[in-house]
């Protein structure tokens, strides 16, 4: 059977390192590592140039390489014969591969330092697999569950099962009353019906600087609240360029970066190296993918999910979740309109009181210069979320108010909230969680849509200082 | 050409690729089966498996032109050698102990980026050949800034410590 191109994609994934050969005009042969192949259609390939090195010099000469690639699955070896076609520094090709290099460039602290200079095309004018590299009395390939005993990859895609957990997952959003319930059921339906069980949502801060997670599956309490610069990471780089990004072999792609940071470092004492920032989720993820949550032309949110399996993500995957989050962002957009203040269905809870005998005193204080609340001498919450927390204990302090309403936060202009979609129920989320992992002793209990109580079991001290 | 500190990080049990080009300049790359190095003689053998390597020993019988490049997994660090071949002859039985020895170390060096052991073992690396080359110049090959310059034994030493890192 012929092999065509478009059936390596495992081979494309650049979780095994390719390696290349070519030849200069005197015929003096070069053979490296080329970090990953592009597929660019059924009889082109692109490979990413960030250096103007020998195989880029070789191939302006004598325009004929040789290219192997392994399926990581099964070790088997493909070998390509490419001649050089033609290079690219713009367009839809370049973008895709520049932002890969990109997630490598912000992990290692290389931003604008190490980047796709090109993308440069090669038709592929053969391609067979190299039975003889495996020896057939050797024991049988590895399974790709060997990289990850643990973590099983999905089950065989079946139309009719697929389409049914997609339809159950549309249902859930459509029905859900509040962000938090439609993330939180989003989330988890991903898992139990497609076994994606590492999984968040993350929406800008409202500086548009920071993205936070705001909801979380399988990193435990601490998923919610984790922050990463828009612009870094992969979950950065698909919300600063808003475009899917999938990474394959993160741990190849950080130890690539890592060594090309050394060499800037060791030969030119380069000062202007980032710290290397940590990967944001599971400290020992293999594949990462991260998807754009766009409401028209808005960021409303970035998608991510993460495998200890290298192989985790592919096409199928891409597509799949491309429709669920087109789904969640429009549910998120739909959660950040101003709600109608509906009559109310239950009537409002009394307060909890601070019990007299409690000898219990929270603490906290406001710094105005950062807008930041720290709890004694914890940090608990900043920008808006802050500045809504700090309005309502004074109120709750004052003037002994325990209940409040979406929409007079949303008239209040020293918050700062945008008139229109202004992320409200999406900070209201995050102050909620910090509450309940900070402190346990104030609560924000929503009564019906729009409203929430403020309960608190303690005695409360506020103090409100210019800086630290 | 080869210092003996060099030649101990290209014995170190890491990962070799040899790339070679036949009569019209078309190259070949293909994963050799280990590498031995003489400091002394300036010489290097790296050998070929039989079933992966048809194309590169017709290479070698037209013109003989060679490059080696050798490659440690857990930091990328690469050396290129490059020269002209001296003899291929099928490599002996004692060889095939080295080949061995060289495919447990090599599989110790990738478990370590998490390829299994087992696909690293299931590499047919016999019957070999066994190609014997003047090493002629050196290349920095490590991904970076730097990759393809031509280095002196010194400088190469250098920054290819066996035991770096």
């Amino acid at each position: 059977m012929k092999i065509r191109l478009e059936d390596l994609q495992a081979c494309f994934q650049g979780v095994i390192p390719a390696t290349m050969a070519t030849a200069d005009a005197e015929g003096e042969p070069n053979v490296t590592y080329i970090s990953q192949v592009y597929y660019v259609d059924p009889s082109h390939v692109a490979l990413s140039c960030q250096f103007f090195n020998k195989t880029r010099r070789n191939v302006a000469e004598n325009p004929y390489a040789a290219v192997d690639l392994w399926d990581p699955r099964t070790f088997e070896l493909y070998r390509l014969e490419l001649r050089f076609d033609h290079l690219e520094t713009a367009g839809p090709l370049f973008d895709t591969m520049a932002a890969r290099i990109q997630v490598i460039a912000s992990h290692s602290g290389m931003k604008g330092i190490f980047r796709l200079l090109s993308a440069d095309v090669y038709e592929v004018l053969s391609l067979r697999r190299v039975a003889e590299f495996v020896d057939p009395l050797a024991s049988p390939p590895a399974e790709p569950a060997d990289w990850d005993p643990e973590s099983p990859s999905h089950p065989p895609p079946d139309q009719l099962s697929e389409l049914r957990g997609l339809q159950a997952i549309s249902g859930r959003i459509a029905r859900a009353h509040d962000l938090e319930e439609l993330l939180a059921t989003t989330l988890a339906g991903l898992d139990e019906l497609f076994t994606f069980g590492h999984s968040m949502v993350l929406v800008p801060d409202d500086r548009e600087c920071r993205l936070v997670a705001i909801a979380s599956r399988g990193y435990g309490a601490e998923g919610v609240g984790g922050e990463i610069a828009i612009g870094d990471g992969v979950m950065g780089i698909a919300a600063a360029e808003r475009r899917m990004i999938r990474v394959a072999g993160v741990g190849t792609e950080i130890r690539y970066g890592r060594t090309i940071r050394e060499r800037f470092a060791d030969r030119e004492g380069r000062r202007d190296l980032a710290p290397e920032i940590p990967l944001p989720g599971l400290p020992d993820a293999r594949a990462q993918l991260a998807l754009p949550l766009l409401a028209g032309d808005r960021l409303v949110g970035v998608l991510g999910f993460e495998s200890r399996d290298p192989l985790a993500f592919d096409e199928w995957d891409e597509a799949f979740l491309q429709i669920v989050a087109n789904q969640i962002a429009m549910g998120i957009d739909r959660m950040q309109e101003d709600e109608e203040e509906a009559a109310p269905a239950v009537p409002a809870r009394p307060a909890l009181e601070a019990p007299a005998e409690c000898d219990r005193k929270l603490r906290f204080v406001y710094f105005r210069n950062d807008e930041t609340i720290f709890l004694g001498d914890e940090y608990l919450v900043r920008n808006v979320p802050a500045k809504i927390f700090w309005k309502i204990l004074n109120q709750h302090q004052r003037e002994g108010r325990t209940e409040f309403s979406n929409r007079e936060l949303r008239m209040d202009p020293s918050l700062g909230l945008p008139g229109y979609k202004d992320n409200l129920e999406s900070r209201l989320i995050l102050l909620r969680k910090r509450l309940a992992e900070k402190c346990p002793w104030v609560r924000m209990v929503p009564v019906r849509r729009g409203r929430f109580a403020l309960e608190i079991e303690s005695a409360v001290e506020l103090i409100e200082r210019d800086s630290a | 050409m080869i210092t003996p500190e060099l030649a101990r990080f290209i014995e170190s049990g890491i990962s070799v690729l040899v790339g070679t080009r036949d009569a019209r300049l078309r190259p070949d790359c293909v994963r050799a089966a280990g590498v031995r190095a003489d400091a002394a003689a300036g010489t290097l053998t790296v050998f070929l498996p039989a079933a992966t390597a048809e194309r590169a020993l017709a290479n070698l019988a037209d013109n003989g032109r060679i490059a080696v490049t050798v490659t440690r997994a857990i930091d990328h660090r690469s050396l290129q050698i490059k020269g002209g071949v001296v003899e291929v002859r099928p490599s002996s039985p004692d060889e095939q102990s080295f080949i061995e020895r060289y495919l447990e170390l090599l599989a110790v060096d990738w478990g370590h980026v998490g390829v299994p052991r087992k696909s690293t073992r299931s590499m047919n690396a016999w019957p070999a050949y066994t190609v014997h080359l003047r090493a002629e110049t050196l290349f920095e090959q490590t991904p970076g800034p730097d990759a393809g310059q031509r280095l002196t034994p010194e400088a190469a030493a250098q920054s290819h410590r066996a035991g770096a890192r």
